[in-house]
């Protein structure tokens, strides 16, 4: 795996490597606070009151085992559970201290803000330069110059670019798995969100295309705030400056990753990130 | 097959034959499936091609007769034999154009507030509604027409597209006349509702095998529900959509029974919707029992075989639209 100056080495037991190191230094700011987040599918109670802050420009991981509501956690962020009925959430989330679970926030404006990456990659039935213009055109009249150079840059961004610069106009379905996870990377990032979620995003993808989507966000994560959910915890570990350990719809454990990793305060953290259970 | 071990070696073989048995039997039923397969196959060509040249042969003396005259003559007098297609053409691609017209928006509509939009409480029993409007006779639809839907139009519509197009350019002429209620405005409108259903069920159908994780990306982009479905979902079922209005559009080609209730059944062009007119298949029902004489009988049937010529052209018009639009889409899936 390449991952050049972000790391130096990978250690035994888990592939803590040289993140920036926020334990002791200064506090960054929180972009996101959870406050007490309750979420219901139907009269399910899937998240029992769950709190936590997601620091600015940093990468935060969401680890647990299958239906710890990890992911549920995720699509609280960008409200993406307004689009079915009978699920609702309850408590607060602040993005820049306005609460986005309030009714009267605009979706669509908090969904331009916190862009979105899914497990499997979703790229739209049309051309791969229209993939990343439809969502800039959404929001903003561009000249046909300021596009191109919108489109081109987020497919930079992505590391893209220089793999289908001379077939923008083939459909985004013709490339492979992990292009296309990139793509939809691209896609995210070309409206300039602030914060990046990525609900595993290389759960469907091959080892290298794995490496390069997890080199992709320790570039990503100087401009955007990045929350990731992933069931891999050597990727946690990899990609991550702090991590959420949550277990049946409860946070059991927040800190910075290494200390996580490897000085764990709860036995369930402990049992989890060194496979007793999961 | 036994399972002793004292001979090895002809135990062997024995396990061999009667694997080589099994094999054998599956070969010989696998041929049977395949000789089944391929008759169910050439009998839908040999019906195909038997429709084909009887219509063709029962045409022929009309064909003899008027020659391609037929395709541009508008007289259709019994009296004096002497026949042509025009009207009814005109009755049948206007009446299905109009149907068109009104139901694709709709089914439209009706399958995004389904998919979409709708409460879920609501999504069955208006997915039953519409199904039961597909179900309904359309000798229904047609004394429907006739006696409610028409004098409807008649009395509270019609007045009133006359006035409110009075002076307009194109429209004055396409609204002009006395309000018979019945007529091609009005056929157009029963085919409507009757192809409704077909176009609207497709279209939620295919509407529904979207992933929603796809639909979810264009939300988390910030789109609209008109933009997701516009920009995504449209697209994303394109070929399945074209197929529902294909449906849709063969029914109101062919449609008969209802349409022969409402639309007058006069042999004449108007450039009024309003005037009544007559479609192919409402001029074979009215007049096949009383044609007398072999050049009326033939007339008719070459009226069927120009019907599905119609539609056979119309098919592979929306084929070929499909493929084209693929090919700028960007090819390969």
């Amino acid at each position: 795996m390449t991952a050049p100056q972000q790391r130096r080495e990978i250690k035994i037991e888990t592939a803590l490597g040289d993140r920036p190191k926020v334990e002791g230094g200064e506090v960054p700011a929180e972009k996101i606070t959870i406050r007490d987040l309750k979420f219901f599918y139907g009269d399910r109670e899937a998240l029992h009151g769950i709190s936590l802050p997601v620091y600015a420009k940093r990468v935060t991981a969401f680890i647990g085992p299958s239906g710890c509501g990890k992911s549920t956690l995720l699509r609280v962020l960008n409200r993406m559970y307004d689009l079915y009925p009978n699920q609702r959430a309850e408590g607060t989330v602040l993005l820049d201290g306005e609460d986005i679970l309030a009714k009267s926030k605009d979706v669509n404006l908090i969904r331009t803000k916190i862009g979105m990456v899914f497990q499997k990659p979703t790229p739209f039935p049309m051309a791969i330069y229209e993939n990343i213009a439809f969502g800039i055109r959404l929001y903003e009249k561009l000249s046909q110059p300021e596009m191109d150079a919108r489109v081109e840059s987020a497919l930079r961004k992505a590391a893209l670019w220089d793999e289908v610069k001379d077939k923008l106009a083939a459909s985004g379905l013709s490339l492979s798995g992990g292009q296309q996870q990139r793509l939809c990377i691209a896609r995210a990032i070309a409206v300039k969100p602030e914060v990046l979620l990525l609900d595993e995003p290389a759960s469907a993808l091959d080892p290298i295309s794995t490496a390069k989507i997890e080199e992709l966000i320790g570039e990503l994560q100087r401009d955007y705030t990045i929350a990731i959910v992933t069931h891999n915890l050597q990727q946690a570990a990899r990609v991550s400056d702090h991590t959420a350990f949550l277990f049946l719809g409860n946070l059991v454990e927040f800190g910075p990753t290494d200390t996580l990793f490897t000085r764990p305060k709860d036995k369930r953290t402990e049992d989890y990130i060194t496979g007793r259970f999961g | 097959m036994t399972t002793t071990t004292a001979q090895p070696r002809s135990d062997f073989d024995a396990r061999a034959a009667a694997v080589k048995a099994v094999a054998d039997r599956g070969r010989r039923q696998d041929n049977i499936f395949r000789g089944v397969a391929l008759a169910s196959a050439l009998a839908v060509l040999l019906v195909l091609g038997g429709v084909i040249a009887s219509l063709f042969i029962g045409a022929w003396p009309a064909i003899r007769e008027f020659g391609p005259g037929f395709l541009v003559t508008e007289t259709w007098n019994p009296v004096t034999d002497r026949f042509g297609a025009v009207a009814p053409i005109y009755g049948t691609l206007m009446t299905s154009a109009i149907a068109m017209a009104i139901a694709v928006p709709i089914g439209f509509g009706i399958a995004v507030f389904i998919t979409e939009i709708c409460p879920p409480w609501a999504k069955r029993p208006l997915g039953i509604a519409i199904e039961l409007l597909a179900g309904i006779p359309s000798i229904i639809y047609g004394i429907w027409g006739l006696f409610v839907f028409a004098p409807f139009l008649q009395h509270h519509v019609q007045p009133f597209l006359i006035e409110a197009f009075e002076d307009v350019p194109v429209l004055e002429a396409l609204f002009r006349g006395p309000p018979y209620g019945i007529g091609i405005l009005t056929a157009g409108l029963i085919l409507a509702i009757m192809v409704l259903p077909f176009i609207t069920s497709i279209t939620r159908d295919v509407f529904e095998t979207v992933p929603a994780m796809l639909k979810e990306s264009a939300y988390g982009l910030g789109a609209t529900t008109w933009e997701v479905v516009w920009n995504v979902v449209l697209p994303y079922t394109r070929i399945g959509v074209v197929g529902g209005i294909m449906l849709g559009l063969g029914r109101a080609l062919g449609e008969t029974m209802a349409v022969t209730f409402v639309i007058g059944n006069a042999h004449r062009i108007s450039a009024s919707l309003l005037a009544p007119g007559t479609t192919i298949s409402a001029a074979i029902a009215n007049e096949f029992t009383e044609a007398v004489g072999d050049i009326y009988t033939a007339s008719l049937i070459l009226l069927g075989l120009i019907l599905f010529v119609i539609t056979f052209a119309v098919l592979a018009a929306a084929k070929l639209l499909l493929l084209r639009a693929q090919a700028r889409a960007g090819g390969g899936r």
